[in-house]
Parts: C-alpha cells; sequence; structure tokens
C-alpha cells in the first residue's frame, strides 16, 4: 500500500500561505516549516558543509526539524532550483546525501527544475518532474492549483507594499501591522477561489488605507537588493524591510516571487537583455544567482530618485559577492550609498540594526543637504 | 608587443595554447612572479573582502604586471566554459569586469575576451580572432597561431596524462615534447590531489603541499592528469553533474583516485570562501566513508603556510604508512 505522502517546502516570506494551498487543492497533506529560529538554524549550520551558502543551511535546518518531529510520517521534499552558475543547482543533491548520512528514509526529494540543455533531455525530465510533484491529476485541478497559488502570491504581495507604504505614515506606531496581520491571515485562508480572493484582497486593502495616516509626505526612498531568498524571507533578513519603514524610510524591495517568475521563467530572453545593457561597462554577462539583478536594480533605483540601496547577501554567495566588488564603482560613478549586508548564522539583530541606521541617517543627512542646496540656488536666481 | 599573463586562475590550464598563441603572433609573454606576500598583499587589498582567496591572489597577479609600466596588456580571459554545457563559476565568468572595477583607471590595457574550451576549433578561432584584431594582426596569422596554440595545448595534456604535472609543463613550455618522453617518478606511496589547479600548484599558498609529499617519499598525482572519461561514471553517485567543469573534475577525479588500489589517499585542496569547494568536499567525505580511504582537506586562506600544516600532512602520512604495514617515520 502506498504511504500517505506529506508535502514539505522551502518557506519563504509570505508566500508560504499560497504554497499551502497549492498542496491542498491537489489533496496532500503539508506541513510548513517553522520560520528560521535558533532551533532550525542550530541543525542546519551542523549538518551543512561549512562553506555552503547560508540559505542552503537555513532550509536544511528547517527541513530537518521537520523530519524529526515527524518520524511516522512519508514526505516529499520539494526543492526548487535549476542548473546555473549558482550553487541552487546542487541543492537537492546534497540535502539527499546529508538527510540520508544523517540515517532519515522516510523522504524523497522532489526537485522542480526549469528546462536545462540538451533540450532532448530537459524537456521530458522537466515534465517527468512536474508529474511526481502534482501528481496524476484531471489537468483542470493542477492549473487550478498554479492558478489559486500565484493569485494569492500576488494577494499577499499588494498587502505587503500596503504595510511598508504605511508604516512610516502610520498615525498609530503599530496599527498599519494590525491591519496587516489581520488582511495576510484572510487571504491565507480564503477559499481557493479566485473570486473570493480577489474580493478579500479589495476588502482588506480598503481596510487598511482606512489606517490612520499621513498623506503627501516625501520620506528618504532605499531601494533593495541581493540575493532572492534572503532577500524574500523575512526570518532570515531579520524585517530588514518593516525595521527601514519603522525608521521613517519608504522602502521598494526589488525582487518579489511575480516579478522573478515572470523575470526568469516567463520573460527570460527579454530580462537578460536589459540587464546587459543597464549593466553595461559593469558586468558584460550572465553569472546566474541574482548578482546581475542587484547591480541592475542598484542603476535603476538611482535613475527613480531613490535615496540609497542595501545589498542584501548571504555570506559567501558567489554571484552577490562579484555584485558586492562591482557595486563600489556604481556607488562612485552613479553618486548613489549603497550599503551591503552579508548575513550568515552569527549576525546579531543589535549590530544590524545599528549599521543600518547609521545608513538612513547618512541618507538623511545627504537628502537634506540636496534640499537645502536647491533651496539656496532658487533664492539665488530669484 | 609585450602580453602580461597573471600566474593565477586559468593560467594553470590553458597556459600552453595561450603561451603558443602569443608566441606565434611573434609577441613577448610577461608573466608574473609566483605568488609571494607582495602579491598576495596587493590582491588582498585590491578586491572585495569576502572573495575568495584565489580571486583575491589573481588580482595581485594582475596589479604586478599592470604595475610593468613595459606591458602594452594584461590577458585577462573570460573561460565560459570548458566543455558542452560545462561552465566556471559566476566569478570566474565576471573575471574582466571584477578586474576592470579594481583597475579601473587601467582598463584600457586589459585584454579580454569570453573563451569557450574544448568545443572544437570554431570557439576557439572566434575568441583568438577578435584578440588578434585588437593587437593588429592578420587573419591569416592568427588561423596558424590557433593551431600552435591548440598543439601547445595537445601536447600539454599528454604530458599531464603520462603524468607531469602541470608546474613541470610551465617550467618546459618551450620544450615540451622532451618533458613527455621524460619518465615520471615512482615512490613508495601515491597520495592524489583533488581540487582547482589554481588552488593545487600556488605552492606558496597551499603551503607547498607538493613539496611536503614528495619529500616524503609520495608520488603525487593530480585530478588534473585524468582523462575525463575515466570517472563519467560517478554522475551517478553524485545524483547529477555539477555545473562547474572544474568541481567535476575535483569531484569525480577525488572519486575514482578513491577507487583505485594503488593510491593510498586522497587530498583536497579548495580555496577559502569558495562555496564551490564545500560541495566536492562534501560529497568526498561521503565517498571516503564508502571505501574508507583516508582523506584530508587543506583550505588554501591568507596563512596556510604555517607550521600547523606541515604537522597535518605529517599526520596524514603516517596515516598511509601505517596502513601500508611500514609503521611511523623515526624521529
Ligand atoms: S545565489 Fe548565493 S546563496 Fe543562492 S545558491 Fe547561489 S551562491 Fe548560494
Ligand atoms: S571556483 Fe571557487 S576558488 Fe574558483 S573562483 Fe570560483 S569561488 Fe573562487
Amino acid at each position: 500500500m502506498p504511504r500517505k505522502v506529506t508535502y514539505v517546502f522551502p518557506r519563504m516570506g509570505y508566500s508560504y500561505a499560497a504554497f499551502e494551498s497549492f498542496f491542498q487543492i491537489l489533496g496532500y497533506d503539508v506541513i510548513t516549516p517553522e520560520p528560521s529560529n535558533s532551533q532550525t538554524l542550530k541543525r542546519g549550520v551542523s549538518n551543512s558543509p561549512e562553506g555552503m551558502c547560508f540559505p542552503f543551511k537555513i532550509l536544511l535546518g528547517q527541513f530537518l526539524k521537520v523530519l524529526e518531529e515527524n518520524p511516522d510520517k512519508y514526505f516529499k521534499i520539494v526543492s526548487l532550483e535549476s542548473y546555473g552558475p549558482c550553487r541552487f543547482g546542487y541543492y537537492s543533491p546534497l540535502y539527499a546525501k546529508i538527510l540520508k548520512d544523517r540515517g532519515f528514509d522516510n523522504f524523497e526529494i522532489v526537485n522542480v527544475e526549469g528546462i536545462y540543455p540538451p533540450w532532448y533531455r530537459g524537456i521530458p525530465r522537466f515534465f517527468k518532474k512536474l508529474i511526481k510533484l502534482i501528481g496524476w491529476h484531471t489537468p483542470w485541478t493542477g492549473v487550478k492549483a498554479f492558478l489559486i497559488a500565484g493569485w494569492k502570491v500576488y494577494a499577499i504581495e499588494q498587502l505587503e507594499r500596503k504595510l511598508y507604504y504605511l508604516i512610516p505614515r502610520e498615525k498609530i506606531v503599530g496599527s498599519a501591522e494590525k491591519a496587516f496581520n489581520r488582511a495576510f491571515e484572510r487571504i491565507h485562508h480564503a477559499p481557493n477561489k479566485v473570486k473570493a480572493i480577489k474580493e478579500v484582497l479589495n476588502e482588506e486593502l480598503k481596510r487598511m488605507d482606512s489606517v490612520k495616516h499621513v498623506e503627501n509626505v516625501e520620506l528618504p526612498k532605499v531601494g533593495l537588493v541581493g540575493e532572492a531568498y534572503m532577500l524574500m524571507d523575512y526570518s532570515n533578513n531579520l524585517e530588514i524591510e518593516k525595521k527601514l519603514a519603522y525608521m521613517g524610510v519608504d522602502v521598494d524591495r526589488s525582487l518579489w516571487v511575480t516579478n522573478w517568475t515572470l523575470d526568469r521563467i516567463i520573460k527570460t530572453k527579454e530580462h537578460l537583455n536589459h540587464m546587459l545593457e543597464v549593466n553595461k561597462g559593469y558586468l558584460d554577462f550572465f553569472i546566474g544567482g541574482d548578482g546581475q539583478e542587484s547591480i541592475m536594480n542598484t542603476i535603476l533605483y538611482k535613475q527613480k530618485g531613490f535615496d540609497g540601496v542595501i545589498q542584501v547577501l548571504p555570506f559567501g554567495c558567489l554571484p552577490e559577492t562579484v555584485a558586492k566588488q562591482i557595486l563600489s564603482n556604481v556607488s562612485e560613478d552613479y553618486d548613489i550609498p549603497v550599503l551591503s549586508l552579508s548575513f550568515d548564522e552569527q549576525t546579531g539583530e543589535a549590530g544590524f540594526i545599528t549599521r543600518i541606521e547609521a545608513f538612513v541617517d547618512m541618507i538623511k543627512d545627504r537628502k537634506a543637504a540636496k534640499v537645502g542646496k536647491k533651496k539656496s540656488t532658487t533664492v539665488a536666481s530669484q | 608587443m609585450k602580453i602580461g599573463v597573471p600566474r593565477g586562475l586559468y593560467f594553470y590550464v590553458y597556459y600552453p595554447m595561450w603561451y603558443g598563441f602569443f608566441k606565434s603572433l611573434g609577441h613577448d609573454v610577461v608573466l608574473s612572479v609566483p605568488t609571494n606576500k607582495d602579491i598576495l598583499n596587493l590582491g588582498v587589498s585590491n578586491a572585495v573582502d569576502d572573495i575568495c582567496i584565489s580571486v583575491k591572489v589573481y588580482h595581485g597577479h594582475v596589479k604586478y604586471l599592470l604595475d610593468k609600466r613595459n606591458v602594452d596588456y594584461v590577458f585577462v580571459p573570460r573561460v565560459v566554459s570548458e566543455d558542452k554545457y560545462r561552465y566556471t563559476c559566476p566569478k570566474l565568468a565576471a573575471m574582466p569586469d571584477l578586474i576592470k572595477s579594481a583597475f579601473n583607471k587601467d582598463s584600457e590595457r586589459i585584454l579580454s575576451v569570453n573563451m569557450y574550451m574544448n568545443q572544437g576549433k570554431k570557439p576557439l578561432l572566434d575568441a583568438f580572432g577578435k584578440i588578434g584584431e585588437k593587437l593588429g594582426a592578420s587573419v591569416k596569422s592568427v588561423k596558424k597561431a590557433v593551431k600552435e596554440a591548440m598543439g601547445y595545448q595537445e601536447k600539454a595534456v599528454k604530458c599531464l596524462r603520462k603524468g607531469h604535472n602541470f608546474a613541470e609543463i610551465v617550467k618546459n613550455i618551450r620544450n615540451l615534447d622532451k618533458l613527455f618522453d621524460e619518465p615520471v617518478k615512482e615512490r613508495r606511496y601515491n597520495v592524489a590531489l583533488a581540487g582547482f589547479p589554481y588552488d593545487i600548484y600556488d605552492g606558496y599558498m597551499n603551503g607547498d603541499v607538493i613539496k611536503h609529499l614528495e619529500e616524503a617519499n609520495v608520488r603525487v598525482v593530480i585530478t588534473d592528469m585524468l582523462n575525463p572519461k575515466l570517472y563519467k561514471h560517478y554522475t551517478k553517485y553524485m545524483i547529477k553533474d555539477l555545473f562547474w567543469h572544474q568541481a567535476n573534475v575535483a569531484a569525480k577525479g577525488g572519486m575514482y583516485y578513491m577507487d583505485s588500489k594503488d593510491i593510498d589517499g586522497v587530498i583536497t585542496v579548495s580555496s577559502f570562501n569558495c562555496g564551490i569547494g564545500a560541495i566536492y568536499e562534501k560529497l568526498l567525505d561521503l565517498y571516503s566513508k564508502e571505501t574508507n580511504k583516508p582523506l584530508m582537506h587543506i583550505v588554501v586562506d591568507e596563512q596556510t603556510g604555517d607550521a600547523g600544516l606541515v604537522t597535518r600532512i605529517e599526520a596524514f602520512i603516517d596515516l598511509i604508512r601505517v596502513k601500508r604495514g611500514d609503521g611511523l617515520v623515526a624521529s
């Protein structure tokens, strides 16, 4: 008799709500790993090769905890990966080997890979894996799972954007977050129907808008670039967006699940060409990961009038370290402050806050100085 | 013209080809000195903090050559791939960009081109054609130079397959035929080094591991000596191939040596903060559990060459001596 399967997937930011729905629609049990905490991190770090990517360690720790706590269940561990310059492409074989070596055998890994050459192997492999992921269902069920998950991701992102807009403007500290938490839970548990999700989203956006806040203030603007996972998972980037927002900054994150999917899976070619064009003279080649994006988005942020950029990277990340070196030139040439923050298991809250506070103070001063200059020139010309 | 070739990274794989090419066009190849303290310091101060030590050292070599006023160009190729679908790490794929970012003022003197290796003559003709154009060479002379370049590389590979190491190839670049005819010295023990050539052959950085082993009557074989056909089948154990050619060489070559009866032990050499090293080290760790072959890791960093390393190498040699029933060295 086939054992009942429980799915576990990499938790990233608030997107877990959408993943849960995805597997529920397909009729599977699913366990969402805990957000990173000292217990998951400890497990992940002590079982990973020392020099491995921090996101690898984080996820290994989360999976390990789930496996340990549920010895009687059989798991399909979902790993999203590709075959590319980044170590990302070899996460799942290493998970498999390390977990086996640790004595677990109640799991299999389902790695969802993009299609990579040679094509005659890549395309069949892709479909084989897709079937392994979703199992045999009527095509409609599969499509519905993707559709609903997509809608939930989109809805959550709308709520998040609203949240970061409101925090620096709210009149009562914490009121925006309270409204957001409620809204998020409602989307999380919304019935798996597009119409229902849309309705909940509209209602909750309105409700968030009614949080008392001031409009029409100009705040310093900070863009976030960096490695996708660290950037999108609040439990690992120490909630950098919220922290910046509470410091009175308009914060904008460059990578979201929606634009990531659009750029990397649907409109790959355009995206790659766009990057090469913007990055010309700085980074003229494909290097995988999100390194080219980090450079491009820094330049685009400058062009959109942002006052500073923070690069969020896992310590030792290959493409982001390349980007870090090159960003120092971009920062100089384009006259935009860039702060690179590397994260690993030792990154402490206190030091982290000090660094972003200092950065925010610096860009506030710069902004004030510029406004001052502008004013004085207009005065002089009158 | 004088073309500077930094003694780092892919120098340790494709130097014969580059040498042959520039030579044939009538240019002088100027090598940077073997890594020393000054080169290392130059590298450390010019590259970003968290980058791997091998790339830092490379920055040092480039800077050394840029500082020589009589060097017209410094050759910093972008080695994109080394086989069909086998590429290089993101830092290597970005090398000319990194170098230009570090030495902005000198970017005019950086000679750079994208290279696709081991995929036939066409990509080489394209790449070298671009360089030839920049150096003012005729199409005909470039064609001839590419042929010669490939000849050098083939000879070098033949020497490697026979068991000569790349350091010997560099020394005998003018006379590879002679090197090929020389016998390879047998010794009591055989130890294999698995890793990237630039970490294995940079004696200053890795605490002269080859020298130390040879002094202990160990013959050192290296993963770059193996014909890739020999270890193809290890993909199965690895579940899937690694994306990076050199990492596959290190991982699969290391496994091949672990399965070889005449090899007493395997040592991995990798670069601090490499990250890719972490993967093949782990794979070899797991594989050595299965084969029971002694395995040691050397991670090259800014101060590898200290007494601690020598002690570790000695302990490793003791271990293989005992396994062979030779007992410990009386000291
Ligand atoms: S982007 Fe960085 S952290 Fe992510 S897989 Fe690649 S090297 Fe690792
Ligand atoms: S493979 Fe490792 S050592 Fe080589 S350049 Fe890349 S990160 Fe550095």
